[in-house]
């Protein structure tokens, strides 16, 4: 039963849910809390998954009455199953760090290389790098020596205060770690089979700390400015139609930005509660009596 | 040794003049350039060359007797790499870069590089 029911679990919070959640719109509003409820979702799905493993083969045994031999077998084959998803999530996550890292380094040292720093002196930051050319980019590195990284196209269409507000978003990417909690998605995204992958999760939450950044930036030099570098550099930097989901994002970062959005205390205060709840109740419900039951029985 | 300089500063420099220069450079014409503007020791920018060349960004080339150093790619295919790499998106680099408005797909990201170039 414990089986049954933490397999239901894991597939409505991998299959039904970040549709649910990807299409919801009040996560504008509460994007903190939104991100820490994606956290909890796919940390919930993969612990689910984890007591299936182990609760079924256990569950089976017993109800067949099998004997001590055949039930220490199943107990081995659960383990070792869990041991290898478990193992797969790790590598997962070490080899999307490392690939990130070390992409990371090489392009800090060209942007080092290629910094026009004459042409920024008096914008500020030590770590804002200036590229040539026309097109106008804003991005960042992120690390332990992070970078700001902007073009000459970008100092040309924007005025002073809403390079500042690109600045300023950046700068919450480095310091909050966004790449950190991309990172983690990425890497559960590559670590799940082909056929159940999805995008949703890791692309809700890229545009969910992309709010969290506006909102920082939006607090220290105001929401015109913000909206109006968003507007400029967006216009500049043409989408092609496949990638509308890109598109649908600028629309929602903008829609925020207008002066009717307001974020919400207490939708904050609940989907944290909510995500938190997740995450621990089905532990204590399901796998606690599970737990008592089966400690009692298994064969170890 | 490298005194009151940031070694990122001077490695910026060095580029700067074998960008500037157009042609191979040894170190003591490269050395020659920098000391216009400051007092820099001889070894230091062997040091940096050096550096340079182990990180690929320089390719050392034997002329008569001495080294000459040439840069690997010009300025402006430098910058033109740096922001394909930077607009470029797959699974793997989503983590690795954060944007302010997002990427684009390969082709239209190189024909925007060029027109944006042509601009100028
Ligand atoms: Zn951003």
């Amino acid at each position: 039963m414990t089986a049954l029911l933490l397999g239901a679990l894991g597939l409505t919070l991998s299959l039904v849910v970040p549709g649910l959640l990807a299409r919801a719109r009040w996560p504008d509003r509460a994007p903190v809390a939104a991100v820490l409820l994606w956290q909890s979702i796919t940390l919930t799905a993969v612990l689910a998954a984890l007591g299936v493993v182990l609760a079924a083969p256990e569950e089976v045994t017993r109800a067949a009455g099998s004997g001590q031999f055949a039930a220490e077998v199943t107990v081995i084959g659960a383990l070792a199953v869990a041991a290898v998803i478990i193992v797969r999530l790790l590598l997962s996550l070490i080899g999307v760090s490392r690939r990130s890292r070390a992409r990371r380094a090489r392009h800090r040292l060209l942007v080092d290389l290629l910094d026009r720093a004459e042409q920024h002196r008096e914008l500020g930051p030590d770590n804002l790098r200036i590229l040539d050319g026309a097109l106008p980019l804003a991005y960042c590195v992120p690390g332990r020596e992070p970078r700001v990284v902007l073009s000459n196209g970008v100092l040309q269409v924007l005025d002073r205060e809403q390079v500042d507000a690109v600045l300023a978003h950046e700068q919450t990417h480095l310091r909050h770690r966004h790449e950190v909690v991309m990172e983690s998605f990425t890497a559960f995204y590559r670590a799940v089979p082909g056929p159940l992958r999805s995008r949703r999760p890791l692309d809700a939450v890229h545009l969910l700390l992309e709010m969290i950044a506006d909102d920082v930036a939006r607090r220290r030099v105001g929401a015109a400015p913000l909206r109006a570098a968003l507007e400029q550099l967006s216009d500049a930097v043409p989408l092609a139609d496949d990638v509308k989901p890109e598109a649908d994002a600028r629309g929602r970062r903008l829609a925020r930005l207008s002066s009717s959005h307001k974020p919400s205390v207490v939708l904050n205060a609940l989907v944290t509660a909510a995500a938190v709840g997740l995450l621990v109740l089905p532990t204590v419900i399901l796998v606690v009596p599970w737990l008592d039951r089966a400690l009692e029985e298994w064969p170890l | 040794m490298l005194g009151h300089m940031a070694l990122g500063d001077l490695e910026r420099e060095v580029m700067t003049q074998l960008w500037d220069a157009g042609e191979p450079l040894t170190v003591r014409q490269v050395h020659e350039r920098l000391s216009r503007q400051r007092d820099l020791a001889y070894t230091t920018v062997m040091t940096v060359l050096d550096r340079l060349a182990k990180k690929g960004v320089v390719r050392q080339q034997k002329a008569d007797r001495a080294y000459k150093y040439v840069p690997a790619q010009t300025r402006e295919e430098m910058t033109a790499s740096v922001m394909l790499d930077a607009l470029t998106s797959s699974d793997d680099q989503d983590a690795a870069l954060a944007y302010f408005v997002g990427q684009l797909p390969p082709d239209a990201l190189a024909a925007a590089i060029e027109a944006a170039q042509k601009k100028r």
